[in-house]
Order: C-alpha cells, then sequence, then structure tokens
C-alpha cells in the first residue's frame, strides 16, 4: 500500500507541476530596435535644461503600424475557435468558398481575395482502339454549358460565395470590366438549360447510333460510357459538384464511371497518360490567378488551344474551330492594331471559346481571410492578405499605433530554407518574408497596376503605333518611331572578366532596337533614408551587386554557376535589351526592353526596373558577399537542385547548419577586406566601407541570431524554427510614414441602388437613376471608368445594352428612349446595371425588375 | 583405491561440469548467430517491403511526375503572365528544363529498381541521404537531420505520457487485483472499452474544453510564440503545451492497459502455487513479490521494452492534431507527400530498435526467469 500511496503522491506532484505551467507567460518585452547610427538621434536633455513648456508634439510613425508581427501555424479547422478565443488575431491563409458558411455564422470579419476556379476538362482525343469519344464533338461539349446550374452549385456547395463562371477570363478582372455587356448576354444565352442541353446531346450521339433506351444511350445493346475523373481532395467541393454533373449527365442518358481521387492518383492518368488511351473522358479541372493580370488577352490560347505551352497532352489533342485557333493564337501574340481591335477579338473570343467549350467553366471560388474585430488586413483582390506585397504596409490595428499583430498560417512555415535568390517558395514562408521587403514599384492591390514605391516617375517611350495606355501620373508616355539602345548601355556580363558586356559590345556595333525605353527617377533622398536593417544606408553597390546575380548564377565559367539559373537568365535575356545608369544622384535608370505591357505604368516598371529584391527577398552587397562565398566553395548552395547535384545543404540565413558557414565566410571577408566583383563593384565601394558592411551584418546577426535583412518596415529579430515561429518587429529606421499607403486598406468597391419606376409603357421614354456609393458616400465620376446596363425581356434575352450617363459625383442616369422601351415587349422586364470603377477592378453589378406594358 | 575412486568421480564431475558449460557456451554461440541472421533478415526484408510499399511498386514515379508536370506549368504560367509575353520557345524551353530539373531532383531520372536498391543499401548502412521533398525545420534536406531534429520533442512528449501510463496503470492494476470484484475494479473494467477511442481524438475534444471554452491551455504547438526568453520560462511553456497531447495519449490507453495488467495479475494469483503459498501462510505481499510479479516479470519487460522502441516513433495523429513537432507529423507528411527517403530513414531505426530489443529480451527472459533456457532443447 505504500507504494501505491507514493505512486499516488507523485501523480499529485506532476499535476500540480502542471497545473504551474498552465499560468500564462509574461509578454515578451519589445527590445531594442535594430542598431543603427541614426544622425537624427537627440541629445539627452541635461539636468540644466528648462523643462519643456510646450506639450509635446508625436512625431508621425515611420514604418510598419505594428511593434512586433508574431507568425506562427495552426490547422485549418481550429482556426474559428482560435479566432474566437483570442488565440489568434488573423489567419492569413485563408477559407476556401466551402468554409464560408462557418465563417458566417463565427461572425467574424474577413477579407476576400479569388480562390480556386473550376472546369469541367474533357478530353477530346479521337481514341486510339477506335471507340467512340462523343467529347470530339464540339456541340456535345458545348451543351454542358446549359447542362450545370451554376447557381445550384454555388449556393449548394460554396455557400453562394463564388462568382459563376462562363469565361477563361476571371470574373473580377478588368477584362471581363471591359467586356462586360458581351459576357452578360453571352451568360444570359449558356444559363441552365437542362432540357435544350440533353436535346442537342442526344440529337447529337444519335448521328453516331445511340438512342435512348430505358433512359440509357445504348448502341447495339452497349451504353454509352463515360469515365468522369472526380477530384476528392483539396477542399472536397469537386467531389460535390462532380457527383451533381454526373448525376446530370445520366439523366441525359450517359453511363457515368465516377473515379474519385486525389490530385496524386488522378494526375498520372490526366497529365501524365496519354489521352488517345482512351482512359478517361472527363476531368474535374482547378486553376489559380493569385496575380491580378491587366491583360488576359493570353488566356485563350492558354485553355483551349493545341497551341497552349501547357504542355499537356491532352491541350494537344483538341482541335479548335480554325477561326478560333486563329483568333487565340494572334491574342496571344497581341497581333491587333490598337484596344478597340483587341476588344472586338476578345469579344469574339468569348463566344467562340463557348461554342469550343475544350473547358467549360464553373465558378471563380474565393478565398477568405478571417481576423478578430479591430484588424485592418488589406487584400490583394487576387493574392489575398498573405501574398499581397502591399500587407505588411497596411496591417494594423484600427485606429492604433503599434501593438503585436499574431499572424497565423498554415503549417508550412520554414518549409524550405531562407534565402533570398531561391530560398523557399510557399505562402507561409514568402508571407513572412515579405515584410522585410521593400520596393522601387510596388503592385496596386485593387487594379493590378503599380504605383512608385521609391522610385518617384518614369518616362516612358514606346514604339509608334504600341497599343498602350495610361492611367497615373507619375508615368509620362511619348512614342517614337525608332528606340536605339545605346551602344555603352550594359547588356550581358563576362563571368571571366567579372564585368558587364554592353549592346555593343555585344552586338559588334551593330545598331540594336527596343519596343520601350524607360527612364526611372528615383526619390532624391534614396540613399541617405533607405537603411538595411543592420543600419547600413543603400548603397548603389548593393544595387549593382544585385543585378550581377541575374548573369552571374546562369554562367558556366562563374564560380556560383547553378544549372537552375539558367531559364531564368533565358527568359530574361529574351527580351531585356539593355540598361544604363544615367545618373546616382538622383538614381536615374534609363531600361530598354521589347516587353509591351497593354498598361504604360507596368511597361515603365519593367523595362526601368533595377533594384536589389530577389525572388524570396532582399540582399545587401554585404549579404550576397558572403553567401557567394559559401557557393563558390560548395558549402552552401543557393538552390535545391544543385543543393542535390553536389550533395551540400541549401543556403539558409535563419537558421540551420548554414549559419557556421556562413559565419565562417563572412569572417573571411572581414579578414580579407574582399569587395567581390571588384572589377565592377569596386567603382561604388571601397575596401573600408565594404568591410564596414561585414561588420555591420556580423553585429546583426549577434544581436537577432540570423543574417536574414532588407530594407523593409520589419525585421526578423527572432525565429523558433522547431516550434514554427517568427516574430518581425517595427524597423525604427525605415524611411516613409506609417499611413503611406492608408488608402489601400480596403477596396473601393461600389456599391449600386437603381431607382426607377415600377412599370414601364412600351413605346415611351422611361428614366432610372443609378447611385453609386462607398461606405455612404458618393463614388467620385474621377474614379468610375464606365456604368453599362443590359436589358433583359421577359425571355431573359438582351434587348439592349449601353452606357449609363454620368450625371454627378455618385450619381449615373438611363435615359431610355420610346425605341427603347419597344424592344422590352411585355411582362416582366430586367435592367442590369455594371459599374466598372478605375480604382478597383472588380466591377458591381445591381439589378431591377419592373413591368413593361404594351 | 576409496580415493581414487572419489578422485575419478570428481574428474569426472568436473569434467562434466566443463563439457556442461562448452556445451552451454556452444548452445549460446549457436543461438546468438541464429537469432542475429534471422533478425538481419527480417530487417532487411522489411526494409526493402517498405521501400517498395512507399514507392507503390513504382507507381509513385508516376504520380511525382504528373505533380511536377502540373505544378510547372502552372507555375510558368503565372510567370508568363507577370512577365508580359514570353515567347512560346522560351516557355516551352523553360517548362521543359524545369520539369528535368524537378525530375532528377527527385530521382525520377533514374529506374526505380536501381533506386530501390541504392535506397536499401543507404537504409541498412543507416546512410538516410537525402529527402525527397521534405525538408527539415532549420532547412536541412537530409533525413538525418530531419529525424535527429523532431526526435526531442517525440521523445519528451511520448516518454512521458508512455512512461507515466506504462508505471500507473501497472501499480494500478496490482492495486484492484488484490481487491477483485471491489467498485474500483468495476469500474476499470466497465470504462475500458473507452480506450477504443484514439488519442487524437480525446485530442479534440480536450482541445475544445481546455483551450476554445475555458481558455486555459494552448490549442497545440510545443512552445508559445514567440518562445518565453528564460529557460525556466521555456521549460515551463513546454510542460504547459505538453499537458493536453499527453494527457490524450494517456487516458486513451489508460482504462484498456489497467484492465489488462489485472487481468493479468488476476490470471497468475489464481495459479496452484499461489494457492500453495497462501496455504503455507506466507504474506500477501511475499505471495505478491515471489509469486505473483515474479512469474509475469517478462512480461513486464516485454511490455516495457517495446513501449520504449514505441516511443521512437511519436503518436503520428494525435501529434499532427496538436501540432506537436516531433516525428509522427514528420511521417504524416512523408507518407502524404510520397517522401520515400523520410519513410524508409524512420522506419530503419525502427526497425533496427525492434530488432536489438527483440534480441536483447532473448536474453533478458533466462535471466529473470528460470524456466526458460537459451537454445535449449
Amino acid at each position: 500500500m505504500k507504494r501505491f500511496t507514493l505512486v499516488l503522491f507523485s501523480l499529485v506532484m506532476v499535476l500540480a507541476l502542471m497545473l504551474t505551467a498552465c499560468k500564462p507567460t509574461e509578454p515578451t518585452k519589445p527590445t531594442d530596435p535594430v542598431p543603427s547610427e541614426s544622425k537624427e538621434t537627440e541629445p539627452k536633455p541635461s539636468e540644466s535644461d528648462p523643462k519643456p513648456t510646450e506639450p509635446e508634439v508625436k512625431e508621425p510613425r515611420k514604418g510598419g503600424w505594428l511593434d512586433e508581427v508574431v507568425v506562427s501555424v495552426i490547422d485549418q479547422p481550429s482556426v474559428v475557435a482560435q479566432l474566437n478565443a483570442g488565440a489568434i488575431d488573423v489567419y492569413v491563409n485563408g477559407f476556401g468558398t466551402n468554409g464560408l458558411a462557418e465563417l458566417q455564422e463565427s461572425g467574424l470579419d474577413y477579407a476576400t481575395s479569388n480562390g480556386t476556379y473550376y472546369s469541367i476538362q474533357f478530353n477530346p482525343a479521337e481514341f486510339a482502339s477506335g471507340e467512340y469519344n462523343p467529347f470530339r464533338n464540339r456541340k456535345i461539349r458545348e451543351a454542358f454549358n446549359l447542362l450545370i446550374d451554376r447557381n445550384y452549385i454555388n449556393q449548394e456547395y460554396y455557400a453562394g460565395g463564388s462568382l459563376l463562371k462562363w469565361f477563361p477570363i476571371m470574373t473580377n478582372f478588368g477584362d471581363y470590366a471591359d467586356l462586360v455587356d458581351v459576357c452578360r448576354r453571352l451568360e444570359a444565352e449558356y444559363a441552365y438549360d437542362f432540357d435544350k442541353a440533353a436535346t442537342i446531346i442526344r440529337d447529337e450521339v444519335a448521328k453516331e447510333g445511340y438512342e435512348l433506351k430505358d433512359g440509357k444511350l445504348e448502341k447495339d445493346g452497349e451504353p454509352l460510357e463515360v469515365v468522369f475523373l472526380i477530384r476528392s481532395d483539396g477542399d472536397g467541393t469537386r467531389k460535390l459538384w462532380g457527383n451533381y454533373l454526373a448525376d446530370q449527365m445520366e439523366k441525359v442518358g450517359f453511363t457515368v464511371v465516377r473515379q474519385e481521387g486525389t490530385g496524386a492518383d488522378l494526375g498520372p492518368i490526366w497529365i501524365s497518360g496519354d489521352p488517345k488511351a482512351g482512359e478517361w473522358h472527363m476531368y474535374t479541372g482547378g486553376w489559380g490567378a493569385s496575380v491580378l493580370s491587366r491583360d488576359q488577352s493570353n488566356i485563350f490560347q492558354e485553355m483551349y488551344l493545341n497551341t497552349s505551352a501547357q504542355g499537356i497532352g491532352v491541350f494537344k489533342a483538341n482541335v479548335s474551330d480554325p477561326e478560333f485557333q486563329d483568333l487565340g493564337d494572334r491574342l496571344y501574340n497581341k497581333d491587333y492594331e490598337d484596344l478597340d481591335e483587341r476588344h472586338d477579338m476578345m469579344a469574339r473570343a468569348l463566344e467562340l471559346c463557348l461554342q469550343d467549350s475544350f473547358q467549360v467553366f464553373v465558378v471563380d471560388s474565393k478565398q477568405f481571410v478571417p481576423y478578430v474585430d479591430g484588424v485592418v488586413a488589406t487584400t490583394d483582390l487576387a493574392a489575398g492578405v498573405e501574398s499581397a506585397q502591399i500587407t505588411p504596409y497596411t496591417l494594423r490595428f484600427a485606429d492604433k499605433e503599434g501593438g503585436t499583430m499574431r499572424w497565423a498560417t498554415q503549417p508550412f512555415l520554414f518549409n524550405g530554407p531562407w534565402n533570398p535568390v531561391l530560398g523557399s517558395n510557399t505562402t507561409c514562408d514568402q508571407g513572412a518574408a515579405r515584410m522585410t521587403v521593400s520596393y522601387d514599384f510596388i503592385y496596386d492591390p485593387y487594379t493590378g497596376l503599380v504605383h512608385p514605391f521609391f522610385a518617384e516617375k518614369a518616362d516612358l517611350t514606346v514604339e509608334t503605333g504600341t497599343i498602350i495606355k495610361k492611367t497615373l501620373d507619375w508615368v509620362n508616355l511619348d512614342f517614337a518611331d525608332k528606340i536605339v539602345v545605346p551602344e555603352d548601355a550594359w547588356l550581358d556580363w563576362d563571368p571571366v572578366e567579372q564585368k558587364f558586356i554592353t549592346s555593343g559590345e555585344k552586338n559588334e556595333g551593330a545598331e540594336v532596337t527596343a519596343k520601350v525605353k524607360s527612364v526611372v527617377t528615383f526619390r532624391d533622398d534614396l540613399f541617405d533614408v533607405v537603411k538595411w536593417h543592420d543600419g547600413s544606408d543603400l548603397s548603389m553597390a548593393d544595387i549593382i551587386m544585385s543585378f550581377i546575380m541575374v548573369y552571374d548564377r546562369a554562367m558556366e565559367e562563374s564560380a556560383i554557376y547553378d544549372e537552375a539559373a539558367v531559364s531564368d537568365y533565358e527568359k530574361f535575356m529574351d527580351k531585356f535589351r539593355g540598361i544604363k545608369i544615367i545618373s546616382t544622384d538622383p538614381l536615374t535608370i534609363e531600361g530598354y526592353s521589347d516587353i509591351v505591357y497593354q498598361d504604360a505604368e507596368l511597361s515603365a516598371a519593367g523595362a526601368g526596373s533595377l533594384w536589389i529584391n530577389q525572388f524570396q527577398g532582399q540582399g545587401s552587397f554585404s549579404q550576397f558577399a558572403m553567401m557567394n562565398s559559401a557557393e563558390a566553395a560548395v558549402e552552401l548552395v543557393y538552390t535545391d537542385s544543385k543543393a542535390t547535384e553536389k550533395d551540400v545543404e541549401q543556403m539558409s540565413l535563419i537558421g540551420g547548419p548554414s549559419l557556421e558557414i556562413l559565419g565562417k565566410h563572412l569572417d573571411k571577408l572581414i579578414e580579407e577586406g574582399t569587395i567581390p566583383y571588384e572589377a565592377t563593384l569596386g567603382e561604388y565601394i571601397t575596401k573600408e566601407e565594404a568591410v564596414e558592411r561585414y561588420k555591420a551584418l556580423k553585429a546583426y546577426f549577434d544581436s537577432y541570431g540570423n543574417y536574414w535583412q532588407g530594407t523593409g518596415p520589419y525585421f526578423l529579430k527572432s525565429v523558433d524554427m522547431n516550434g514554427k515561429s517568427l516574430v518581425m518587429a517595427h524597423f525604427a529606421d525605415y524611411p516613409d510614414p506609417a499611413d503611406r499607403w492608408d488608402r489601400y486598406s480596403e477596396p473601393m468597391l461600389a456599391d449600386v441602388d437603381i431607382e426607377g419606376p415600377g412599370q414601364v409603357t412600351a413605346g415611351e421614354e422611361a428614366v432610372f437613376e443609378v447611385y453609386i456609393t462607398f461606405k455612404g458616400e458618393p463614388y467620385k465620376l474621377d474614379d468610375i471608368d464606365k456604368v453599362k446596363f443590359l436589358a433583359y425581356d421577359s425571355e431573359n434575352n438582351v434587348v439592349l445594352i449601353d452606357d449609363a450617363e454620368a450625371a454627378e459625383d455618385g450619381k449615373y442616369v438611363i435615359n431610355l428612349s420610346a425605341e427603347d422601351t419597344e424592344k422590352f415587349g411585355d411582362g416582366a422586364t430586367k435592367i442590369e446595371v455594371a459599374v466598372v470603377p478605375l480604382v478597383v477592378a472588380q466591377p458591381t453589378f445591381q439589378s431591377v425588375e419592373f413591368i413593361t406594358n404594351k | 583405491m576409496a580415493t581414487e575412486k572419489k578422485n575419478i568421480a570428481l574428474e569426472s564431475t568436473v569434467e562434466y561440469s566443463k563439457q556442461a558449460s562448452r556445451a552451454t557456451a556452444k548452445r549460446l554461440i549457436r543461438f546468438f548467430f541464429r537469432r542475429l541472421i534471422l533478425l538481419i533478415i527480417t530487417i532487411v526484408v522489411g526494409v526493402y517491403l517498405t521501400i517498395i510499399v512507399a514507392n507503390m511498386g513504382g507507381y509513385v514515379d508516376k504520380i511525382l511526375d504528373a505533380a511536377i508536370r502540373e505544378e510547372v506549368n502552372m507555375q510558368v504560367a503565372q510567370i508568363a503572365a507577370q512577365s508580359g509575353g514570353m515567347s512560346d520557345d522560351v516557355r516551352r524551353e523553360m517548362i521543359e528544363r524545369e520539369i528535368a530539373l524537378r525530375r532528377s531532383v527527385a530521382g525520377l531520372d533514374q529506374p526505380f529498381i536501381r533506386r530501390s536498391l541504392t535506397h536499401l543499401k543507404n537504409a541498412l548502412t543507416l546512410n538516410f541521404g537525402r529527402a525527397r521533398f521534405m525538408i527539415s525545420d532549420h532547412g536541412s534536406r537530409y533525413v538525418r537531420n530531419i529525424i535527429l531534429e523532431r526526435l526531442p520533442a517525440t521523445l519528451l512528449l511520448m516518454g512521458t505520457s508512455q512512461l507515466l501510463l506504462f508505471v500507473v496503470s501497472l501499480f494500478l492494476a496490482l492495486a484492484v487485483s488484490r481487491h477483485y470484484g471491489s467498485f474500483w475494479d468495476k469500474l476499470i473494467v466497465a470504462l475500458s472499452p473507452t480506450s477504443s477511442i484514439p488519442p487524437w481524438f480525446y485530442g479534440i475534444f480536450l482541445i475544445l474544453i481546455f483551450a476554445a471554452w475555458l481558455k486555459i491551455l494552448p490549442f497545440g504547438g510545443m512552445v508559445d510564440a514567440p518562445p518565453p526568453p528564460t529557460k525556466i520560462g521555456y521549460f515551463l511553456s513546454v510542460l504547459k503545451h505538453m499537458i493536453l497531447p499527453a494527457f490524450s495519449l494517456f487516458i486513451s490507453s489508460f482504462m484498456i492497459n489497467t484492465y489488462s495488467w489485472r487481468t493479468f495479475f488476476l490470471i497468475y494469483s489464481s495459479e496452484d502455487y499461489v494457492d500453495m503459498a497462501k496455504a503455507k501462510g506466507l504474506g500477501s505481499r511475499a505471495i505478491e513479490r515471489r509469486y505473483i510479479l515474479r512469474p509475469t516479470m517478462p512480461s513486464i519487460i516485454t511490455s516495457f521494452a517495446l513501449m520504449l522502441v514505441g516511443i521512437w516513433t511519436g503518436a503520428t495523429l494525435t501529434e499532427t492534431v496538436f501540432l506537436w513537432p516531433g516525428l509522427g507529423t514528420i511521417i504524416y507528411e512523408a507518407v502524404s507527400r510520397y517522401d520515400t527517403a523520410v519513410i524508409v530513414g524512420t522506419t530503419i531505426i525502427q526497425a533496427y530498435l525492434l530488432g536489438i530489443t527483440v534480441f536483447l529480451l532473448d536474453f533478458l527472459y533466462a535471466i529473470v526467469d528460470p524456466r526458460v533456457k537459451l537454445g535449449g532443447k
């Protein structure tokens, strides 16, 4: 009994210890900011100083709004519980549309962005076995648009949170807004109509001898069997609507073999398999659009044509109508005279893509990022919160400076080593790393355009006749008959001499032209105010070093050659024509390129881009010197593929075995006073300055235990790699005010209200007023691109499409003439208005119904 | 004469004893090698089967190939969309080059059979090599580092919960076996079916109660984010995070373990020699120690040894539910990502540990149980 008592006592002790451990831990005290040599340090007041009599004026906050962002990981099933329990503030990875109902029930706030978009992917190949494949027939595929009730799918499986989708262009991107009248007309034409779909399909298969017997399509007693590959993984919605579609098909008479499986199960069949083998007929496709694309003219070739670069067998098997094939290819190659022609081509392509229906699109699903009350989180319409460039600059608690934001993401943090060149590419890692980064230009989260960040303005020259438009004031657009690249512009790199090769040298004096010339001027005080997290000033050596990295890693003669870099280099050189540094005070870059975007802003930023950003983050001169030294010694390497080839570790600046090796190389650099690529960088930095930079990096490491740094609003203060958490702390030396990007805290999605008569008499004039507001305030006319309206008759046919007239801020008017109302016929009529703002790519739709009397 | 005879008898006894010792030694050595060879064969076969199963007989190559193609296509499409016009040739070349690179990284450029034999050789020599996709939290691709990094967390969680479970259930079982038919005995019997519920399921309930509702314990993880700066703070934070996963592992097996041991002790308590001891008037403590615990010792030792082996595997689903950064989550991830190198790495450790344990147990049985004779016929 004594022993039992002893065990019992031990248990009580253990429990007591555990309960003690339940005591909440003390919040970590904010530590000192990064060591820096701020020139504006105020002297300490001496005792003899007079006491201040005036109230202290608070300096406006600079950098990020928050004191700290604590990044940690959680499992999605516990997100709502953790938000409600106050354990986290925001779950940046977001929920799919299938989780919307749970979010709505929880009462939590959430931001919305694009999610996956889904399609029915057909196999249009002629089967080698000679077996009949109904989906070689375009009319049958086209009828599937009528066979599925997209609204039912949205309401039933996506909690009404998705956008119904007929076309490959995104429903909330600029092209849809531009073509909204065409889209809405076609959507009405291809609305759910089971009977019509069944009739078309049965008539078409009847031509091949299939007849409906006892509800089944048969030929010589053999059923018309199709294999439908249904994805069961992901958010699970493909399984739901896939089975719904299979049910619909069985009602038509198909015998559907439902083969459910994960991506891993089905990928070998539909991606790697030979479509002619006839192993499958249909697949529940899913696609992503994480970039807010301003120009989707490439999408028809991409999604339908056998010329698509997708490189998947089933795409090559599609034989499209020649008109569509030609149109899709021309749009991909931007083979049009002007924007009007492009508009017409796109409108026609929308019609033809539905007739082709190699893919039948179902819904644009959404992603929802939940957060607790009081959090302000900017969501890029395409990329969401975690992947938006602007997030670190706007993330805050409403009406509050400072504080600690608990940022939770999926358990894929530290899913790879962190190095700026080619470190981890998970959204979890990138989302955290992005907090340390600044830009020359930054993407607008709502329009996909760019705004100057540390750049200030750009003068853009394009070839005469180029189709381009300008929206924002910071770019000046000009045209020239010919843009000649100067001979002294840098074009390539000599890894042996370690010098840039000029355009003249590369092309042996032959004249080289470019389609675009962009002269980008940065802010005057760039090199005075922009600082690295180790306290060093940004210098030209940083910018040039970063540019050298584009080339040197891709050159076989280089000490840091990496085969993985060759593709990127070739892609870059395909369109790059040269760059010149016109001035370093202020920094002025003159770039030449053959890449022309439809928007002057994107073209200017693209051609004149010379900044310190790499794939995963920024790299300073000192960091690259250290990392390159380790790479050249093949002790650590930037990329995973090279690490496998050389059987060494991939470089990480934040932890693991890399740190010791990097430290050793940094010491060596300090000792030897190395200037890497001295033949080039020797012009921009002295040996003493280089050593100072190395020492600053070393001091930073000594303070924070990592070599990760940038020039962004937060720095990496601590990392707990096993615990999968990190802390980003406010960078006190960041130059810009915290409120600089506040206007992007929330998308200005228009609220639309239509007022008008409940009854209209055909043949008489009528007026409808459209009120457009944002948060109750009238939407400025300057911020609206256009307001279109479509009128539908009682049969849901589009009978009229026109523009509404601008009246005043927040108000448009639809004036219907007697001839217009005559078209409405008799009965219920609907007017649908599409408001297309300039400041946000997503149009707003609103409709009003009324009765038309003859 | 008599002395001579005595001497002869003594000599023959000594000789017999020597012969017996030699025979025992021979038997031991024969037994030792036979067992060793058998175990090695078992381990080799087991590991190779693991390699074949983990690779689905080579089908995983097709899965990975398709996944690589899909991923590269989407990535390049995104780059093309961002780059504002990439020529078809460049794009195709980029896709093909990237696919070739990734295939090479994943080892798909070599035939599966050849790879499987290399895996086997590496595994048996404890050269775990590089993981296909997975990476350690510290950024290392080496399977050894991936495993070693997670091992302490698993040993901590599993060690605590399983040791606690073993000791508590054993002693409680002994206690209730002494009071057969009592309230506590009946309670143990009645509640033993609760162990059919897996620990992760208890875990979800515990999370709901203590984290979501009472808000006194964390939802998961191993330490606060950010971790407390002081050692004692860190220790307490780990302890706090360990309560729920350890408790869920404990309670899910506690009842059935206690019930099993209690039944086991009851069986031994009803042996004839125990009755005989009782009849002789021996005290209950002495009976328990000499006549019940002694013969049950091999089973207790086996159970303890296997428990020690078990703690090296972690609790896959429980660790996943609690986001406990242990080996269990690694195995879960490795299986779901078809990372054969990691699966084989964790399996080989298990195989070796199990092999060594079984091997040692054979000898231990002979020491603790006089009825067992090594290599005896």
